[in-house]
């Protein structure tokens, strides 16, 4: 095969590549976003040889994921970044796959999209067809059809669909930039068993906080520091030896973590909610249901037989995809018509017709997307619009109430920024904060530690338990197996549009005498 | 909506260029908008019709759906005309609605022409899928790839707009908001759904640029293509098509007016 | 250092992602227009000519991505591109539209050019989309005979027009330019500066 990828030397020597060459390197990296104050990196160097496989870890917005960008040309050939540095060498071809498995993909076919890559390389339309073929199935992507629309594919396989047009372009390096991030513990397994199989002879660059899957099968991890500085350079084992507790610090999801964090839950998470009892009646289940269904249109998308939520109740809600979980959450905010028995707080709602109205006084949402929840500008009003909602305090008392719960979420000093210019672990915790801070008997989450680090799911699931303790019920959709396992007193398992199964959970985190200490510590 | 507008059948104008038909649809287009007669517009709008039950692929009444749409197409563009156009022979005056026989017939012409232009379009919307529209664009009218890709990156991110619509509008429905009315209410609706919906889609325009570019896409240059667009015998029938139909209504006009008015222009002393 | 200084001096010509930017926000306007005129076209006949009122609508698009990617070409584009969603979703104006999206985006690209995109104020929006405006009804004239309405009718009708430009895609669109800009999204779009590159030399 021809190789046609445009060459892209800066460093001059357009040299062959032989095992032990540098694949990519940059000496004295200076980076910096226009109108920061802070460096992304200051004078930073890595180099990496040839066929190495390389997994950048540090903590979010340490500026790992602009780092692949330089590495692979992309800044600031692409993307304008302001930048500079003393010597810098890019692969002759790289290839990358993003976090965000919608925005990859520029046409709406699976061989349009294959084709739109080989189109830019010159490729004989001939040759297309069977080189898709080819590519697909060194994914491990079996398609009846080439010609199958994106959308009707998983995330999962959307990021496996990215890998092979990936693989399309021939790519020395491949520049992997936090792929499995948005998938399930499926399609975790799948893309990064994709990676392994395509890996042979080319280097990989990963930047990825959720590392089980492949923390055995890079040679080499390099640790950045918040400040973007490079804080160990080393193999594996010796990182994990010494550097454990910095991978704790920066939420990395190493293997052991929710281990170390059910023995040590006082130094991951100190100074959470105070759990004030609301003497919540708990003889009584504050939402329950009998012979439930919620339609869309008029199929019915989620059906439960049976089944009661008290309050202190921590109710995770698992299943495959499309099994109809997240059907279930918007069924029971009344979003979606049903029928049936469905009792909230004693008082039966009305699931069809003009009397259908959203329970949002008794039930708080979390979005999977915070951003969409988001109504005010700066994250003080946010949290005051739920009061206000509430109704019957005067202004001051909304103003101090708000202060209060930022500072249980640990927001406070952000009162005046806007929403969407924080963090991602920011973003998440007020709009847990928003949908809890006026106390509903339920509050329903819709896979809230997803996408997020380790440090900041651990910090969620703490709010939800402390929430639990103090009389709310909590419902949760959950791809965790282990929140599953750690933190709930129900476990309802969806599928096929159907909820299955009622299993008590095994509360684990009950068992030590961590769990108590968190309550005892009082926020300040 | 998608699955609504997917032909049933593919008829040979679907077969025809992309782009050839785009430039015999303009030709047309400017007939129509030349047409000073009345009975030529009623005649063109009427083998336009024909044609779309014909040649759309689609299943008649839903054809016949769209149709029926065109009374208000019709409506809207013929009322103001016949209300308050020019005239001198007045039928009817009351308040400031004044209906002259002028007024009246220009009013029906502009209403027939703006069916006319409803059937040429969807005449060719119906028999032309935008992919290959672009594909054939950037291969015939050498449209530079860097804009055709544009829009059809852009094409399949409005769908994923649409979903966030759906889930913005829940959301608000939790958060239990309610705009106020009047000018100030509209507006703190409008930026209630812009500001989610528009930042967001922003990101995702700049990230798929950017992965675009990442898999060595220069947007200019030499390239080849998935789909070829090549011209065959079916074009030189779509054209020949379009010239015989567009010379039947001419001559339906000529050989059977309906209202005898060659040209429905204002040409009194106002 | 070899610092790439020569980056910060290449043509600020439209970068793909400008490009899919200008593109998506005007279809994103043109579907929220096509809707609002299918309800439009229902109660026309009742509220008559009250569709002038939201005419602006049709110039949102253009100043709006002028306003936001502030290069050279984008309100042309913009139009074109928001007349392309009634081509797409087969709307019975389809054709005749793209006629109207090529004068008006012009006529908006003017203005712009006249201030040498360098000034996107409320004030320049106003104006640029009352020149759309303005050459909707050129396009009107040839097209649709307006001219031949009674005086007063076509004074009332574009007066009106030329109101609702200004209001919407002069006031709203600058103030959802603000609005966006604080969201921080508009980073992505604005091109760096000699001086950004500058900051990297302090510490």
């Amino acid at each position: 095969m021809t190789m046609q990828h445009s060459a892209v030397h800066e460093t001059g020597q357009g040299a062959d590549q032989r095992s032990g060459q540098i694949a990519v390197s940059v000496t004295d990296l200076r980076l910096k976003f226009p109108g920061e104050k802070a460096f992304v990196f200051k004078d930073v160097s890595l180099s990496v040889p040839a066929g190495e496989k390389v997994l950048l870890l540090g903590p979010s917005g340490c500026g790992k994921s602009t780092l692949l960008q330089v590495l692979g040309g992309l800044i600031p050939a692409v993307i304008d970044v302001p930048l500079k540095y003393a010597d810098i060498r890019k692969p002759r071809s790289g290839g990358y796959v993003f976090q965000d498995p919608d925005t990859q993909f520029c046409m709406p076919y699976v061989d349009e999209e294959l084709a739109f890559v080989l189109e830019n390389r010159q490729v004989a339309r001939e040759d297309m067809v069977p080189r898709m073929q080819e590519a697909l199935g060194r994914v491990g992507l079996d398609l009846e059809e080439l010609h199958t629309p994106i959308e009707r594919l998983s995330l999962g396989m959307k990021q496996r669909l990215a890998l092979a047009s990936v693989l399309l372009l021939e790519p020395e390096v491949l520049l992997l930039d936090e792929p499995s991030a948005l998938l399930d513990p499926e399609g975790r397994q799948q893309i990064w068993e994709a990676v392994r199989g395509v890996s042979a002879g080319r280097t990989v660059l990963i930047v990825e906080h959720r590392i089980e899957e492949i923390v055995n099968w890079v040679d080499r991890i390099v640790l950045f520091a918040p400040d973007g500085s490079i804080l160990a350079d080393g193999k594996p084992a010796e990182i994990f030896t010494a550097y454990r507790r910095v991978l704790q610090e920066n939420g990395i999801w190493y293997p052991g973590v929710w281990e170390d964090y059910i023995r040590h839950r006082d130094t991951w998470n100190s100074g959470l909610l105070q759990s004030p009892q609301q003497g919540a009646d708990l003889a009584a289940p504050v939402l329950s249901l009998r012979g439930f269904v919620g339609l869309r249109g008029d199929a019915p998308a989620i059906m439960v037989e049976e089944a009661e939520v008290y309050a202190g109740d921590f109710v995770a809600v698992v299943g495959p995809n499309g099994a109809g979980k997240s059907s279930l959450l918007l069924s029971l905010m009344q979003l979606l018509p049903t029928a049936g028995s469905y009792v909230l707080e004693g008082r039966p709602l009305q699931g069809r017709g003009r009397k259908r109205t959203c329970p949002s006084d008794r039930i708080g949402f979390v979005f999977q997307n915070p951003e969409f929840q988001f109504v005010a500008q700066t994250v003080l009003e946010e949290t005051a619009f739920s009061l206000h909602m509430q109704g019957g305090m005067s202004r001051a008392e909304v103003e101090r109430k708000a202060e209060d719960c930022l500072k249980t979420f640990h927001l406070h000093g952000l009162e005046n920024r806007h929403p969407y210019q924080l963090s991602t672990g920011q973003k998440r915790r007020l709009s847990v904060a928003t949908a809890a801070v006026r106390r509903q008997a339920v509050l329903l989450l819709d896979e809230p530690t997803f996408g997020q680090d380790a440090r900041n799911a651990f910090a969620i699931l703490e709010y939800c338990e402390a929430l639990r303790r103090s009389g709310t019920a909590i419902i949760m959709v959950t791809h965790e197996r282990e929140i599953a396992e750690l933190a709930a007193t129900q476990v309802w398992e969806i599928q096929g549009g159907s909820l299955t199964a009622i299993k008590p959970g095994r509360r684990r985190l009950e068992g030590d005498g961590a769990a108590s200490d968190a309550q005892e510590e009082v926020s300040g | 909506m998608n699955r609504f507008l997917t032909p049933s059948r593919h008829t040979w104008l679907h077969r025809a260029n992309p782009s050839l038909k785009l430039a015999v649809l303009i030709m047309l287009f400017i007939v129509t908008i030349q047409t000073r007669s009345i009975d030529f517009a009623v005649y063109q709008a009427a083998v336009y019709i024909a044609l779309l039950f014909l040649l759309s692929g689609y299943p008649a009444w839903k054809v016949a759906l769209l149709v029926l749409s065109f009374s208000l197409v019709f409506v809207s563009s013929s009322l103001t005309m016949i209300l308050f156009g020019k005239g001198d022979h007045v039928w009817w005056q009351w308040g400031l609605f004044r209906v002259s026989e002028e007024s009246f017939y220009r009013g029906l012409h502009l209403g027939f022409r703006a069916i006319a232009f409803a059937a040429e379009g969807l005449l060719f919307v119906m028999t032309t899928p935008s992919v290959k529209l672009f594909y054939s664009l950037m291969q015939n009218f050498r449209l530079p790839p860097k804009f055709a890709y544009s829009f059809m990156a852009s094409i399949r991110l409005l769908s994923i707009v649409w979903e966030e619509f759906l889930i913005r509008r829940q959301a608000l429905r939790i958060r239990g908001v309610r705009t106020g009315r009047g000018p100030r209410g509209l507006l703190e609706h409008v930026r209630l759904y812009a500001v989610p919906l528009l930042s967001q889609s922003i990101r995702r325009a700049h990230r798929v640029a950017v992965a675009m570019e990442a898999k060595q896409f220069s947007g200019s240059g030499r390239r080849t293509y998935y789909y070829p667009s090549a011209f065959s015998w079916y074009d030189g029938l779509a054209v020949l098509m379009f010239v015989i139909a567009l010379a039947a209504a001419y001559y339906a006009a000529a050989a059977l007016p309906w209202f005898g008015i060659e040209d429905v222009r204002y040409h009194g002393q106002g | 250092m070899n610092s790439s200084t020569m980056q910060m001096d290449r043509p600020k010509g439209l970068k793909l992602s400008d490009l899919l930017v200008t593109i998506l926000l005007s279809l994103v306007i043109g579907v929220v227009y096509h809707f609002w005129g299918s309800v439009n076209d229902l109660f026309k006949p009742l509220f008559f000519q009250a569709d002038e009122l939201m005419y602006g609508m049709w110039f949102l698009a253009s100043t709006l991505a002028a306003l936001l990617i502030r290069k050279p070409g984008v309100a042309l584009l913009a139009e074109v591109a928001a007349a392309h969603v009634e081509i797409l979703f087969g709307s019975e104006w389809g054709l005749q539209l793209a006629i109207y999206g090529v004068a008006q985006g012009l006529a908006a690209e003017l203005i712009f050019a006249l201030f040498r995109y360098r000034k996107f104020s409320m004030g320049v929006a106003a104006l640029a989309g009352m020149a759309s405006g303005l050459g909707s009804f050129l396009v009107d004239v040839y097209y649709g005979y307006v001219t031949d309405y009674t005086t007063w009718m076509i004074v009332f009708k574009y007066v009106m027009r030329l109101i609702s430009s200004a209001v919407l895609a002069g006031y709203l669109a600058y103030a959802l330019t603000k609005a966006l800009e604080a969201t921080g999204v508009t980073q992505l779009l604005r091109p760096v500066t000699a001086k950004d590159y500058e900051a990297l030399d302090h510490d």
